[in-house]
């Protein structure tokens, strides 16, 4: 049965009840910190030797893809009518959007150590204790649009200009690649000049346990990833020829030979191809 | 088609931050105490893009022809911060065969890695580092932005972090 994932802003307020109490469930039994762990384990970065599925690679997109859908299905053996929302940042821009209302993910952090104090994932409430953590707080951390030093997110037009480039991504295949969808959609600025764009300054604008290697800690991780799950749907529809790449296996004389994903080739931890989830329409689709 | 379900995804153990935290471990006892003297930062020194024919590292201060000489790097800092004290090393080379990679794979990312060191210590309490391809380095508190120098990445998880202490073992909680 094909399933549905709405824009947050659309989900009614029993939904979001539903969603927000399958989260806490997760939590409760610790296999929420389960995919905390894992997104901090496969954060490999491009200087490092070694195989790279998740993050400064052309698998960015399908390991991503895999891993919020494990998620969900987690989700849905709490609650089979849950499904994961998306974050359309290019729209919901402010940290006024209900996304950070009480009834939903709660607001920004307080001035100085940076706690959420507000909404179901507040500390005070006792269901959100952060273990895999980066600061000697167990609470959740967040800095929605730096104030002391704002950051904005990422605009419509800046992100159909990086919809329109009809390449998905190129050698060397790692952070470094100045063009294609992937890269530019990841991120990554070249040496410190324009720090972060697109995905990473979603994270960025966000702020506290979002900018770390443990970033899912903030449940509002899922939903900006199904939001770039949804934005790699539209780049395809847009360039029905293009495709992943790359689509052979690297040849052994190529540097980044045995440490990026070719579209046959499975990626840990689960053992799929690229190939193998490209095409998520008869599991779920977005409204 | 596809997306079947297979679990053990999330029980999976990749080790890979285990690794890096002990080889990390084992750098910080041999370094710190080491070289004296603050090495002035040579980052985004590279070596002659000559055809690269060794192919592993040569010896440190052996004399060889352009482009077989490993690439150097290294940088060091010790200073207060915002209130916090913040204290680094970086320092590693890369062999000469990355040279010639490099002009294999397109555009200038360096992504042959030999032997290479990094630490950063906020409050004496490690803070983890990793490097990006162009040698720009991310820390633990900042996974999502990239900084050209280590002492620019120390500083920004400083900010990032307001009062709080790094966690003491963050790596244990993985
Ligand atoms: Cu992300």
């Amino acid at each position: 049965m094909v399933y549905i994932r709405k824009n947050q802003r659309d989900l009614t307020r029993t939904e979001k009840k539903r969603f927000v109490s399958a989260i806490l469930e997760l939590k409760r039994s610790g296999r929420y910190d389960e995919f905390v762990t894992l997104h901090g384990q496969y954060y490999v970065t491009d200087d490092e030797e070694g195989p790279r599925a998740s993050h400064m690679t052309p698998s960015f997109f399908p390991w991503h893809r895999r891993f919020v859908l494990e998620f969900e299905r987690a989700l849905r053996a709490v609650d089979p009518g849950v499904t994961v929302p998306y974050w359309d940042w290019t729209k919901d821009n402010s940290p006024a959007s209900s996304l950070w209302a009480e009834d939903f993910l709660g607001g920004t952090g307080r001035a100085g150590d940076g706690k959420v104090m507000t909404g179901p994932f507040a500390h005070a409430n006792g269901n959100w204790n952060i273990r895999a953590r980066v600061g000697d707080g167990s609470f959740l951390t967040r800095n929605l649009g730096r104030p002391s030093d704002p950051v904005s997110l990422p605009t419509r037009r800046e992100v159909a200009k990086a919809l329109s480039d009809p390449l998905y991504d190129a050698a060397p295949w790692n952070s470094t690649v100045a063009k294609g969808f992937r890269n530019t959609m990841e991120g990554w600025g070249r040496g410190g000049t324009v720090r972060t764009f697109h995905h990473n300054r979603v994270h960025r604008w966000v702020g506290g346990v979002m900018l770390g290697a443990t970033s899912p800690n903030d449940p509002v991780f899922w939903l900006h990833h199904a939001f770039m799950d949804l934005l790699w749907d539209r780049w395809k529809k847009a360039h029905p020829r293009s495709g992943y790449l790359p689509r052979r296996k690297l040849p052994a004389s190529d540097p980044q030979h045995g440490r990026v994903f070719s579209l046959h080739e499975p990626m840990p931890p689960w053992n799929v191809t690229p190939a193998q989830v490209l095409d998520h329409s008869r599991v779920y689709r977005y409204a | 088609m596809g997306l079947s379900t297979r679990r053990s995804a999330a029980t999976a153990r990749g080790g890979s931050l285990t690794r890096r935290i002990l080889l990390r471990g084992a750098f910080a006892m041999g370094m710190i105490a080491g070289t004296a003297g603050a090495l002035a930062p040579i980052l985004g020194k590279r070596a002659a893009e000559a055809p690269g024919t060794a192919d592993g590292p040569a010896a440190a201060g052996t004399a060889k022809a352009p482009g077989t000489e490993p690439e150097r790097y290294a940088e060091r800092f010790a200073e207060t911060y915002r209130g916090r004290h913040i204290q680094g090393t970086a320092r590693g080379t890369r062999p000469a065969r990355a040279a010639a990679a490099r002009r294999v794979a397109a555009g200038d990312a360096m992504t042959v890695t030999a032997v290479r060191d990094v630490e950063v210590r906020i409050d004496g309490r490690p803070l983890h580092v990793m490097r990006r391809a162009d040698g720009s380095y991310l820390s633990l508190v900042n996974h999502y932005e990239s900084f050209p120098t280590l002492l620019d990445a120390a500083r920004a998880a400083v900010d990032e972090l307001g009062g709080a202490q790094l966690s003491t073992s963050p790596l244990h909680r993985l």
